[in-house]
């Protein structure tokens, strides 16, 4: 070999495949507001869609007038529910089994809902036309509190349900209630709690908020009526999904719908699901004969597109008196607005709530979950985390750290205490799931170590003894966070949505001159997957990176997937990624025994190319490789280099953490400061670690504002009074603190390159780290759990409560 | 939302009791009134502007005059509509008291309701803007009804404005 021969290392490096800290080649347009978003689409002739919406949490909608409207010149249609009646589509499906008016039809059910469709020439017009439609109202008094939803005299809000004692999860109790959904041994945990040394019990609650994305849900729909097609581009995170429900309900043929996802400005849950905007944008094409757009306004977003969490968990644990836990018993009261428009696998109605055993070996556990009707927007996504896991992560992590206030219990050891030990897995836990992997107590210790926990522990301490003396009017928080989610729905014999199983799937197409493009049934929002799924193809076949093109959302050239959400894209995606490759490499191989005249067995692969054994100098690159399998392939085999895989996972992937959160609170002011926030993920194989650690930080910052300040409030009226970011806690680079990150790295044993999907990691995990913070700077003085989320007001509020300020 | 003040007029109990009675005074003193009529005893539509952080709206409704003990008190209430803006329903007791001859207390007591789009983005505007109004409203009314009035509130320092009281100017 000479000189100039490229070195192991140095054709390795070239591929830029997994493990590389890549750049994003997405970011070259976005960085230069060269992104496509659909706002951009602009269609010759289209027509612009606007809503009027109802200022009432609950009403009878007893007439509406659009005389007036329909003057205001360049308004062309105002759509009702009475239209719509016409093609059947007045209300839809859910994706959780209910049913949700697309237009309101009798009644409202929240404010801001749907109550008519305003179609003008541009969006101004459409503006005009909507204040100059006049509905009249008859106001019916408004369900607020979930817990009142099912009492005797509670307005009923479902009309439409009523008498129907049974729903898409079950037997119903009120014409309030949607589900009781329950998991695990009833019997045996109650057993477990009646001879429980210590047991704990706590009304613990996540508040409604909102994923937020900065680019609203919207969509433009255009009906080409003499081929009867129906294009939509929309925002949409799973657009595969999109077509089928159109097919669906619009009964148009499923091959004649095109919905196309460009660029998306963040999802984070909230467009995952079908809007009424969508529903009614098509129809008026469908009238009009017009492309219509339909876009949402920051107001609309928050009030009333999907909304995430509103879940109050009654939290019992139970454990002898050195702390080994003995039973956990979670009963939640889940507010699902006017409809339940959930987005969870059809069969969970929960969604993987019952994950809430977290990272411990609790021997027996019960789940009850009732879903109930409120007069609130419909939602309950799952905002940055898979389905409901955020909920149960929160959940558990204040009941272990309540658990050990009550113990006296340092709150990592109570935790390292109970950890499902590295030989346990596959573990199966109490309420249903096989744990893939896991080493809780090496991670556990290396943040322990890296953070000076024993010494933070001496110093908070020190603090409240000066507190105390009257020396400081700051406390100081520690917040312990050991995090395991369920990521990667999911396996066909659980998951599916609408009946559809929840694999996906990938296709790569090698081109002549060692290029090639690869097409996905996911939808990038922001996760960087046109870097990342390059990275794992170059590492499997040696094409390099740069030389491959990754193309998704566009139904027609994609192969049907279902979409990006749950932290699903890596463990299900990323698996069909490699099995393609690997069907490529395996016609690879094929063709390079051909070319080599050796049998394919004594070829072995060698980072970039084919090699054969003992024989180092006989070598075919993939770059060869690919011009023969246009010219030279084996007699009897086709031409050419392609493969598709559909992946159906075996199980879901188990990403895990341990979190670390220092905080000082002046107990005068409320102003908490973030001193320190240390993150160490485990998501097995790590693909891209400058993705890996740019998504650990969105997600920290989510987190953060979750627990500190951002909710969707109503007042005890029913108006919602946090419908605009002067309202919603949305944090800039002003407020968020600095993250520090780490890792570990525990491969999924199922997974063809091990990798476990990261993305949602630190919402999960961080939500318990910041507000177990707050409540355990506050513990010294008395208190056992302050609900979220922590804004200085709160802050105040529980320093005056606990005596601390006069 | 509610709001309990007190206002000193320099008039009569007599001569303020009818001023409030008086369709042509209330629609010159409410503030952003743009009509008022009179439809039964009584009884009145109105339309007002009104403007609650960003949003401004043109309020129609009815307002309605009950509990009526003249010289003494009355209650006040109304309902409008803003259409895409919201809904606001609510009244006051208005409760009148001689301080001397020619002053009057006027005791006040509103309890109000929004709805829409006005209490999503005004929530935290509301009270402020209720109280600017009312201030603006017993300026005018004392105006009319015997001279300028002296508010037990200091309405004149919370209408300066955001930029004047962080600039301490004006």
């Amino acid at each position: 070999m000479n000189d100039m021969t490229p070195t192991r290392e140095q054709r390795e490096a070239a591929l830029e495949g997994m493990g590389c800290k890549r750049k994003r080649v997405e970011d070259i347009r976005f960085t230069q507001g060269k992104g496509n978003y659909v706002d951009d689409v602009k269609l010759p002739g289209m027509l612009h869609g606007d809503f009027v919406r109802s200022p009432h949490p609950h009403a009878r909608v007893q007439k509406i007038d659009d005389s007036e409207a329909l003057k205001v010149p360049g308004v062309l249609a105002v759509i009702t529910a009475e239209t719509l009646k016409t093609v059947n589509l007045a209300w839809m499906p859910t994706l959780a089994g209910d049913v949700q008016m697309v237009l309101a039809d009798g009644k409202v059910l929240f404010q801001n809902q749907e109550v008519a469709f305003v179609v003008a020439t541009d969006r101004y017009a459409a503006d005009d036309g909507i204040n100059k439609v006049i509905v009249e109202y008859e106001p019916l008094p408004p369900l607020v509190d979930p817990f009142k939803s099912m009492d005797k005299d509670a307005p009923v809000l479902r009309e439409d349900l009523v008498g129907k004692m049974s729903g898409a999860h079950g037997p119903r109790k009120h014409d309030n209630h949607i589900f009781e959904w329950t998991v695990g041994d009833k019997e045996l945990t109650d057993a477990a709690f009646n001879k429980a040394e210590v047991t704990i019990k706590e009304m613990i609650s996540y508040h409604r908020t909102h994923p937020s994305p900065l680019e609203t849900c919207q969509c433009v729909c255009s009906f080409d009526k003499i081929k009867g097609e129906l294009t939509i581009y929309g925002t949409f995170q799973a657009p595969h999904v999109i077509r089928t429900v159109v097919a669906l309900i619009a009964k148009l043929p499923e091959q004649k719908i095109h919905v196309i996802a460009p660029d998306i400005g963040g999802g984070f849950g909230n467009k995952v699901g079908a809007y009424p905007g969508y529903i009614c944008a098509a129809v008026a094409s469908i009238v009009t004969g017009k492309p219509v757009k339909w876009v949402e306004d920051r107001i609309e977003n928050l009030t009333a597109t999907s909304f995430a969490r509103d879940y109050h968990m009654t939290t019992e644990i139970a454990a002898t008196k050195d702390g080994k836990v003995t039973g956990l018993r979670v009963h939640v009261l889940a507010d699902h607005g006017a409809f339940d428009a959930c987005a969870d696998p059809s069969k969970w109605p929960a969604g993987f709530f019952n994950i809430v055993t977290g990272s411990y070996d609790f021997p027996t556990a019960h789940l009850a979950v009732d879903g109930v009707y409120t007069n609130k927007a419909p939602g309950g996504v799952a905002y940055r985390c898979s389905f409901r896991v955020t909920e149960a992560a929160y959940c558990i992590e204040r009941g272990m750290d309540i658990l050990a206030q009550k113990l006296k219990m340092d709150p990592a050891e109570l935790r390292l205490k109970n950890f499902i030990k590295p030989e346990q897995f596959p573990y199966h836990s109490a309420l249903g799931w096989e744990y893939d992997s896991g080493d809780y107590h090496t991670a556990m210790r290396k943040m322990m170590e890296t953070t000076g926990y024993a010494a933070l522990r001496k110093e908070q301490e020190e603090k409240r003894a000066a507190f105390k003396r009257g020396e400081t009017r700051e406390i100081m928080g520690l917040g312990v966070s050991f995090f395991t989610e369920i990521v990667g729905a999911g396996p066909s014999k659980n998951c599916d949505i609408l009946g559809i199983a929840m694999f996906d799937s990938c296709e790569i197409r090698m081109h002549p001159t060692g290029a090639g493009i690869a097409r996905m049934g996911t939808k990038s929002q922001g996760q960087g997957h046109e870097t990342t799924w390059a990275q794992i193809i170059a590492t499997e076949i040696g094409i390099p990176a740069d030389n491959i093109m990754v193309e998704e959302g566009n139904t027609d050239t994609a192969p049907y997937g279902l979409g990006t959400y749950g932290s699903r894209s890596t463990p299900v995606a990323g698996a069909a990624i490699a099995m393609a490759a690997r069907k490529i490499k395996a016609k690879a191989q094929m063709i390079a025994a051909y070319k080599l005249e050796v049998h394919e067995d004594d070829l072995e692969f060698d980072i970039d190319g084919f090699r054969v054994k003992g024989l180092p100098e006989k070598f075919m690159s993939m770059k060869d490789i690919c011009w023969a399998a246009y010219n030279s392939v084996p007699p009897g085999m086709e031409p050419g280099l392609e493969a598709v895989s559909y992946y159906d996972p075996p199980n879901m992937t188990y990403p895990f953490g341990a979190y670390l959160c220092v905080m000082d609170i002046d107990v005068d002011t409320g102003v908490y400061k973030v001193r320190r926030f240390y993150a160490l993920d485990d998501c097995g194989t790590r693909i891209n670690p400058m993705i890996i650690e740019g998504q650990v930080h969105g997600g920290l910052t989510e987190a953060f504002a979750i627990a500190m300040g951002q909710e969707i409030r109503y007042d005890d009226v029913g108006n919602v009074v946090t419908g605009s970011f002067m309202d919603f806690f949305m944090p800039t680079a002003v407020e968020t603190p600095h993250w520090e990150t780490d890792f570990t790295v525990t491969p999924s044993p199922h997974h063809p390159i091990g990798a476990k999907g990261v993305g949602e990691s630190p919402n999960v995990g961080g939500v318990p780290a910041f507000s177990n913070a707050v409540n355990d700077a506050f513990s010294f003085l008395g208190s056992t759990h302050i609900q979220m989320p922590h804004d200085f007001w709160r802050n105040w509020k529980a320093a005056k409560e606990l005596g601390a300020v006069a | 939302m509610q709001m309990n003040d007190s206002q000193h007029i320099p008039a009569s109990r007599e001569q303020v009791w009818a001023a409030l009675n008086d369709p042509a005074v209330l629609k010159q003193c409410i503030p952003g009134c743009q009509s008022l009529d009179v439809t039964a005893p009584n009884e009145m539509t109105a339309t007002v502007v009104f403007k609650v952080g960003p949003v401004k709206a043109t309020f129609s409704g009815k307002v309605t005059l009950s509990d009526l003990d003249p010289p003494n008190s009355y209650r006040i209430s109304g309902e409008g509509s803003g259409g895409v803006a919201g809904f606001a329903k609510g009244g006051a007791v208005v409760r009148l008291e001689s301080e001397s001859t020619d002053v009057t207390v006027l005791h006040y007591e509103v309890d109000a309701q929004i709805g829409g789009k006005l209490a999503q983005l005004g929530a935290r505007l509301i009270d402020s803007t209720a109280k600017k109004l009312a201030g603006e409203f017993f300026a005018s009314f004392a105006t009319v009804v015997g001279g300028p009035a002296t508010s037990s509130v200091e309405v004149g320092a919370r209408e300066k404005g955001w930029l004047k009281r962080l600039t301490g100017a004006g």
